[in-house]
């Protein structure tokens, strides 16, 4: 009797295991906003190692780092011996991800997320390779639900938002089209004010001040990055002064991950005060 | 046959200056060259016992990922490396010599240049103006855009100081300076244009890399690169005559120009093809052979097997500490480079200055 207990018990932890192990693959995370939904969907424990532009949540920092995502090393990925390299279709270079695939890493490349549509077909593909679809639904459609909310506040009017990026030594660059940038403020229903310009460009300082623009938003690539002193014609600006601006961590705005409608919320709220000024001149 | 030019070097001479033997001397740089390619074979992120290395190259242990880690990984990585060393820290021996100037690189005549304007048009162009190119090329796309880039340069800035059949070193350098400048404003201008994605490519290049080296990488560079090797050493003995000045060349019975025109020549394709397997790597080319130099003497016989052997053992024991330094993630080669030589030759120069 008491060893038929035992088999059970044993056989019963072994199962457990082996099931604990089909449904967490090891998986190294070569992007950012990737590694945020993996967090966010409580499947850190399978994390083996993360790439440079994985950097939140704080406690991703003590995984292993591979390097940047366009220069993967083979052999560095190889050493964490995961089961999946899950990435966007932006990793490189092409050799080292071939040769992974070769010596047995599943390489899932993810399409590059641009619109909150994208991001949650993003969560639902990254839900079903950690085998937690459940937990991704639920995060879809709170996402939705929030994401919704946002378009019927902001949805009114137009606002001509300038979109700046403060990153190191390159001083501050404007966000044109075809950028996160331009994606987010398209999300929003906002213009973008530089929307002449493509990609991201060093600010011309008297561009700045023409565009005069409704509303401004800063991302930095660390916090207390950018500095208002150094930028003069910035707080000469209309919307500066009345307080129309927002500056934010470039990976929480320009991710488009899991904290895509916290993104939003917060632009949005800068946005609605351009509504109630509007309103109140008229 | 060119190996009986090597064969008759001065072996077992301690000369009066106080300086090493070259016979020993030689055969240290080769001990060291084979050890660091032991180290460089047994480093890496992948974990990999010298036992279990052992096992795989003896073909008793069946492990498809070890056998990929070292024969198509690690090896070509040596191989190219020390090729790639060997071939910057020698032509950069020949142009010091050309020149009869210390500070003369590969850099100077225009290849590194060249090389990568025609490299960064292909990462910030291959979608649109280029796309042509790419669908040609494929994979090799950047590579042979960069070889013809770097070797091109070279040719185009020997053209401009050739007049009359005669090539004048001082032209070439000043048309080395103004082609290096033209193609770094072109390079800025695509900079300018590139996309955040392109710009990370372009900045990742120009700090060189070993680390996606395979076989392919080898066997197109590899025909360049030994060519260069080989037909160094038929160069020493006009070089020497060099330093004694251009005219003496002539009376030493050397053809001048030939000199000149092979020494460009050599040095433009085999930088050309290192360049365009492995991006852009500083300091071997000029700082090897001034060792070389400070240690052996300045007899191109000695000079340039001896860099050849010197350049090659520095970048693969350079690219060691890359790949492990920050594991799993790996370093740029030109980064390690500039890292441990800059320091390194500073030393030198203070301990030289202060004796």
């Amino acid at each position: 009797m008491r060893m038929r207990v035992v088999v059970a018990v044993c056989a019963a932890c072994f199962f457990g295991l082996t099931l604990a192990e089909a449904a967490e693959p090891r998986i190294v995370s070569a992007d950012g906003s990737i590694t945020e939904t993996v967090y966010a969907l409580g499947a850190a424990g399978s994390l083996a190692g993360v790439d440079t532009t994985s950097n939140y949540p704080p406690e991703v920092r003590s995984l292993p780092r591979v390097g940047y995502l366009r220069a993967l090393p083979f052999e560095g990925v190889l050493a964490l011996r995961p089961d999946v390299l899950l990435t966007t279709v932006e990793a490189a270079p092409d050799k080292t991800l071939e040769r992974l695939k070769r010596s047995g890493v599943e390489v899932i490349q993810l399409p590059v997320a641009r619109s909150p549509e994208d991001t949650m077909a993003r969560i639902r593909e990254i839900g079903r390779v950690l085998g937690k679809d459940a937990q991704a639904e639920a995060m879809v459609a709170d996402m939705q639900q929030r994401v919704e909310r946002i378009g019927a506040v902001a949805g009114n009017s137009p606002v001509r938002v300038l979109f700046l990026m403060a990153a190191g030594n390159h001083g501050v660059m404007i966000a044109g089209r075809d950028t996160a940038a331009d994606a987010l403020l398209q999300a929003l229903g906002a213009s973008n004010a530089m929307d002449e310009v493509s990609g991201y460009k060093p600010a011309n300082r008297e561009a700045l001040l023409a565009s005069w623009p409704d509303a401004i938003v800063i991302a930095e690539s660390r916090p207390g990055q950018f500095d208002i002193a150094e930028w003069p014609q910035l707080a000469a600006l209309d919307a500066w002064k009345k307080g129309r601006h927002y500056v934010g961590d470039s990976m929480l705005l320009l991710g488009f991950g899991p904290r895509l409608p916290q993104a939003m919320e917060e632009v949005a709220g800068v946005l609605a005060k351009v509504g109630r000024v509007a309103r109140n001149g008229h | 046959m060119y190996w009986l030019k090597w064969a008759g070097l001065p072996v077992m001479v301690i000369d009066g200056a106080g300086r090493l033997a070259k016979g020993p001397a030689l055969l240290m740089i080769l001990g060291a060259a084979f050890a660091v390619s032991v180290v460089s074979v047994s480093s890496g992120a992948y974990p990999l016992s010298t036992a279990d290395i052992l096992a795989v190259w003896m073909g008793d242990l069946d492990d498809e990922v070890a056998s990929m880690v070292l024969f198509d990984v690690r090896l070509p990585r040596l191989v190219l490396g020390f090729l790639v060393g060997a071939v910057l820290a020698v032509s950069g021996a020949i142009l010091q010599g050309l020149f009869r100037n210390p500070l003369a690189d590969p850099g100077l005549i225009g290849v590194s240049a060249g090389a990568s304007l025609a490299a960064i048009a292909v990462i910030v162009l291959g979608g649109t103006w280029l796309g042509g190119w790419l669908d040609l090329a494929g994979v090799w796309a950047l590579p042979i855009a960069a070889f013809f880039g770097g070797s091109g340069t070279v040719l185009l800035a020997w053209r401009i100081a050739r007049r009359a059949g005669q090539t004048s070193v001082a032209t070439l350098l000043l048309a080395g300076i103004a082609i290096n400048a033209i193609a770094g404003a072109g390079t800025g201008l695509l900079t300018f244009y590139s996309s955040d994605e392109e710009l990370r490519s372009l900045t990742f290049w120009t700090m060189g890399s070993l680390g996606h080296a395979s076989w392919d990488d080898v066997a197109m560079a590899a025909p360049w690169l030994l060519l260069s090797l080989c037909a160094a050493p038929f160069l020493a003995r006009p070089l020497d005559a060099f330093l004694l000045g251009e005219q003496v060349v002539g009376h030493l019975g050397y053809n001048t120009d030939w000199t000149k025109r092979a020494a460009i020549l050599i040095a433009g394709l085999g930088v050309g093809a290192a360049v365009a397997v492995s991006g852009l790597i500083g300091f071997v080319g000029l700082v090897v052979p001034h060792l070389v130099r400070q240690t052996l003497g300045a007899g191109h016989r000695i000079v340039l097997p001896a860099s050849a052997l010197a350049g090659g053992t520095l970048l693969v024991g350079a690219d060691c500490l890359a790949r492990v330094v920050v594991a799993p993630a790996e370093l740029p080669i030109g980064l390690m480079m500039a890292l441990i030589g800059g320091p390194f030759f500073l030393l030198l120069l203070l301990r030289t200055r202060i004796a």
